[in-house]
């Protein structure tokens, strides 16, 4: 099987002189079709950066990105507004939904922006409004909705022109507990039922325990990686396993020196 | 470090405000050109000859100034807060670093005054420049090539200018940085999310939008039919209807930009983004974008009416070139004819002629020397006619009596001698009058003569009606003359009988005066031109201590009131199109900043420049065009009713003309406003390029 998306020996630093900070230092990974992966790390371990690289929001230094096997950094135009639109969908930390539109208007946004008649999605959004439950807010303005209904409002609108990988940016990072459980249980069952492929980046262990494989990331490189056993191994002995990482990234030896 | 701060800020201001600081360019401009009209070569001209009027006008100049001064206050006010709240955050990094409130004060008014000096720097020598300009520029149009050129410069008008302007920034600066350095740190840093405007439900919005209208449509009513001008009250009716229906027009203009958004439009690229920005701006800043609406409403108006009644007073007859009146001096006519030939000035004049003027002379009972019943009486039934007639309008019944009231108390009018208005008549290529010897014509200056009251006693003079002179019977005959019968125009007279000569000499038992008119030959003037001949000639007649009025004293009067009417209208319609233009332009390109986040999320959902800007600029050909569309198609009745009021019955009758002058103006002030769209697309255009950059959110 082909990965949807291949990483390799990917950099990018900021700052200039002495104050050069490596926040990616030649990162290698693939994500396979149908996974979920999580990606850990402190603050400042380099996390956003490879998201945004992903997202094209910013350019790597050196090194490449494949998506289904065509090099990311070379799109331009409406290629590149369309890899953003279609291939990759994004789930931010603060939601971002356009205050002044009503969720139906929120989710039917990239349908607008990439020219798809809304006939077609149609079907698409009732579904998604379902699943995600979100169907008696759809005309009320974000203002009007709670955090949790937000982020699911986000997540349809980040979900309608099905893209072939889900970025999230700390999804769970606004909400609490109750909120949190309700939105991985429903982007998880969307992964087990629809196969879609979802890369993550998070903080909060519980969130991380939703994965199939977890990469740990620290001053720009790969650090550790572990895989859930699937279907072996329970979400809550998956998440143990999580908070040992997390122990031994915080005070192993690595950090004593 | 504090001065390097200081330099920086101030230039990345400027920079981001390129628009806000061009209009206080302008408006530097506009203020010293206002300053320093008694300077300009017009003004100079004028005031040889007609120094009373032009000093009452250029103490009204203070006047002026202030008032635009306080508007200006009001605009550089509205305009800094925004940017002061964009910087709130900046303001509480500053703190929490360790700046003193004292040092942010001065730090900001550092900022301010420099900014302040550079806009003087650079509007003033393009004030200058624009002055001298203008100072050429209609001396050479209103031909006044030959009273030399002086510079227009005056170090007091740019001295009032930039204290002028340094006050109104200061104050407004003292208002806005105390209340931001008041502010407490964690206020300063957190985000101020614009506030959820609670919703009404659409029916009250309807109500308003219809309300609106309907407000609308008395007050353009009103202003058509001229009834605004029939009592203070009325006009005070006419614009509060006015003020009110634009209010609520925008905002109950929120439903029908709602309904639009909800249309689909499967084809267009962020069709419902668009309307609901422009919903949101509508509804947060309704009260803001109707005052713009209203600002620009005056600014239409004011253009409108003062470049027509400047055209009006530009195209008065001209037919006289000098007077010489017996009465001013101790020389009687013929000693003056004699005197101009001693001097070989006599050859100058192609036509030198009398016009006698007299009263009656007969009698002295005043109330009843002339009584025209029978003309009345036809007035009266034309009147009363018109009263039953199914298409009676207000107008001409309105006409006929005002026509019958002025009529009414002239029992003791002027007499003029036939022969006299006869070679007036043949100088200025008119048929003669001719009159038998119980027959007189009616007189009335072109000034008191409208076109409709003028038709309306030709009918009545077509009957040949009869009056009473003294007790005599006589015939009126012929058509309603108007021709003019001295060079000064502001001599006029209302009502007078033109008599065949020997019956004047009777009526006025040969005590008259006698005004000696010339016309100067075309040799004479061929060469320099009219107003230079006129003006060599002037001096030859000071010379020899002659009493003349010639045409250029009284073109000086007309130029004057046309100067004075084009200049302080035009100058308050900039200012006020640059209140109107700068206030919605900022409020855009503000608004635009603060909702920045949106269009970073739209990027991220795949949307591309040109996308964005697409969808910018039709927000701001709506943002725009609303308020201007509305503003002009009000300025249409505005300018109407200002015409109404503010002319005489003369020019009234030429209303239309001057309503295609000012539709011309209004395009021309839309073209203006067109000019201001694009440079806010460019700003925005530019703010959504800088969003395409990507820039690292850790």
């Amino acid at each position: 099987m082909q990965p949807i998306l291949k990483m390799e020996s990917l950099k990018k630093h900021y700052g200039k002189g002495k104050n050069v900070t490596n926040a990616l230092n030649g990162i290698t990974f693939q994500v396979m079709p149908g996974e979920f992966l999580g990606i850990m790390g402190s603050s400042g371990s380099g996390k956003s950066t490879l998201l945004n690289c992903i997202a094209t929001v910013i350019a790597p230094d050196s090194g490449s990105i494949l998506m289904n096997g065509r090099q990311v950094q070379n799109l331009k135009g409406a290629a590149l507004a369309d890899y953003r639109g279609k291939e990759i969908g994004y789930l931010f930390q603060n939601f971002e939904l356009l205050d002044n539109l009503t969720g139906r208007e929120n989710i039917l946004l990239p349908l607008s922006l990439h020219g798809v008649s809304e006939k077609e999605s149609g079907r698409r959004l009732a579904q998604l409004a379902r699943y995600l439950e979100v169907e008696e807010v759809l005309d009320k303005f974000p203002t009007q909705m709670s955090g949790g209904q937000k982020q699911r409002i986000a997540a349809a609108r980040a979900l309608i022109l099905k893209p072939h990988i889900l970025l999230m940016d700390e999804p769970t990072g606004a909400l609490d507990s109750k909120n949190a459980k309700a939105l991985m249980e429903k982007l998880s069952g969307l992964n087990e039922r629809e196969a879609s492929t979802i890369l993550m980046v998070t903080h909060d262990s519980n969130a991380a325990s939703y994965c199939n494989r977890i990469l740990f990331i620290q001053d720009g490189v790969i650090f550790h990686e572990i895989r859930r056993d699937l279907p072996d191994e329970t979400r809550q002995e998956f998440y143990a396993r999580i908070l040992e990482v997390l122990a031994q990234l915080g005070g192993g030896s690595a950090n004593v020196l | 470090m504090f001065y390097k701060l200081v330099f920086r800020n101030s230039r990345r201001e400027r920079k981001e405000n390129g628009l806000f600081f061009s209009s206080l360019l302008v408006a530097i401009v506009a203020f010293y050109i206002i300053l320093s009209l008694p300077y300009q070569d017009v003004m100079r001209f004028l005031a040889r000859m007609e120094s009373d009027a032009v000093n009452r006008l250029l103490a009204m100049i203070p006047a002026f100034y202030g008032l635009t001064l306080c508007l200006m206050f009001f605009l550089i006010y509205y305009a800094s807060r925004f940017q002061l709240e964009r910087r709130r955050h900046e303001f509480g990094v500053y703190l929490m670093s360790g700046m003193r409130r004292i040092k942010l004060f001065a730090l900001l008014l550092a900022e301010d005054f420099q900014n302040s000096v550079a806009a003087l720097l650079l509007g003033l020598p393009i004030a200058v420049l624009l002055s001298e300009l203008i100072s050429l520029l209609t001396a050479r149009l209103v031909g006044l090539g030959i009273i030399g050129h002086q510079s227009s410069f005056s170090l007091t008008a740019a001295l009032e200018t930039a204290a002028g302007f340094l006050l109104i920034k200061f104050a407004a600066f003292l208002i806005l940085s105390g209340k931001i350095s008041r502010q407490e740190i964690g206020t300063l840093l957190a985000d101020q999310p614009e506030g959820v405007r609670p919703q009404k439900p659409w029916p009250v919005y309807a109500v308003a939008l219809i309300g609106g209208i309907g407000c609308l449509a008395a007050a353009y009513t009103k202003a058509i039919r001229g009834l605004a001008w029939y009592h203070i009250m009325e006009m005070g009716r006419t614009l509060f209807l006015g003020t009110a229906g634009t209010f609520l027009l925008f905002w109950g203009l929120r439903l029908p930009l709602g309904l639009l958004a909800r249309r689909k439009k499967s084809g267009r690229h962020l069709h419902v983004f668009h309307f609901r920005q422009l919903q949101e701006t509508v509804i947060s800043r309704s009260g803001a974008l109707a005052l713009g609406s209203l600002l620009l409403l005056a600014a239409l108006c004011f253009f409108g009416a003062g470049v027509a009644i400047s055209r009006f007073y530009g195209e008065a007859e001209h037919i006289l070139d000098y007077t010489f009146v017996e009465e001013w001096g101790e020389r009687s006519a013929e000693e003056i004819r004699q005197a101009l030939q001693e001097q070989g000035l006599e050859e100058q004049f192609s036509h030198l002629f009398e016009v006698k003027v007299g009263y009656i002379r007969t009698t002295e009972d005043y109330e009843h020397a002339f009584e025209m019943k029978p003309v009345l009486e036809a007035l009266d039934e034309l009147q009363h006619s018109s009263d039953t007639s199914a298409d009676s309008s207000e107008d001409s019944w309105r006409n006929g009596s005002s026509l019958q009231n002025h009529l009414r108390q002239y029992t003791y009018p002027h007499l003029i001698a036939l022969s006299g208005y006869n070679e007036l008549l043949a100088a200025a290529g008119l048929p003669e009058l001719m009159l038998g010897e119980k027959e007189a014509a009616l007189f009335q200056d072109a000034e008191f003569a409208n076109e409709e009251d003028v038709e309306l006693l030709n009918t009545i003079l077509k009957t040949r009606p009869k009056a009473q002179l003294d007790g005599q019977e006589i015939t009126l005959t012929g058509e309603v003359q108007t021709a003019s019968i001295v060079t000064d125009r502001s001599i006029t007279l209302a009502l007078a009988l033109i008599l065949p000569d020997e019956a004047f000499d009777y009526y006025t038992q040969e005590n008259y005066d006698i005004y000696l008119n010339g016309i100067l030959a075309e040799e004479a003037y061929a060469h320099d031109g009219l107003m230079a001949a006129i003006s060599s000639l002037n001096e030859k007649l000071d010379a020899a201590g002659l009493p003349y009025e010639s045409y250029l004293q009284n073109m000086g009067r007309q130029l004057f009131y046309m100067v004075a009417a084009s200049y302080i209208t035009i100058y308050l319609a900039i200012i006020f199109l640059l209140i109107a233009d700068t206030m919605i332009g900022v409020q855009f390109l503000t608004g635009q900043r603060k909702t920045g986040r949106r269009y970073r999320t739209l990027i991220w959902l795949g949307a591309d420049y040109r996308m964005l800007r697409q969808s910018a600029r039709k927000q701001i050909n709506w943002y725009f065009g609303i308020p201007t569309g509305i503003a002009a198609c009000s300025s249409l009745f505005g300018i109407r009713a200002l015409l109404n009021g503010l002319l005489s019955s003369r020019v009234r009758s030429n209303m239309s003309e001057m309503m295609w002058i000012s539709a011309a103006m209004i395009v021309a002030l839309c073209m203006v406003e067109y000019l201001y769209l694009a440079a806010v697309k460019r700003i925005s255009d530019r703010y959504l390029q800088g969003l395409m950059e990507p820039e690292r959110e850790e």
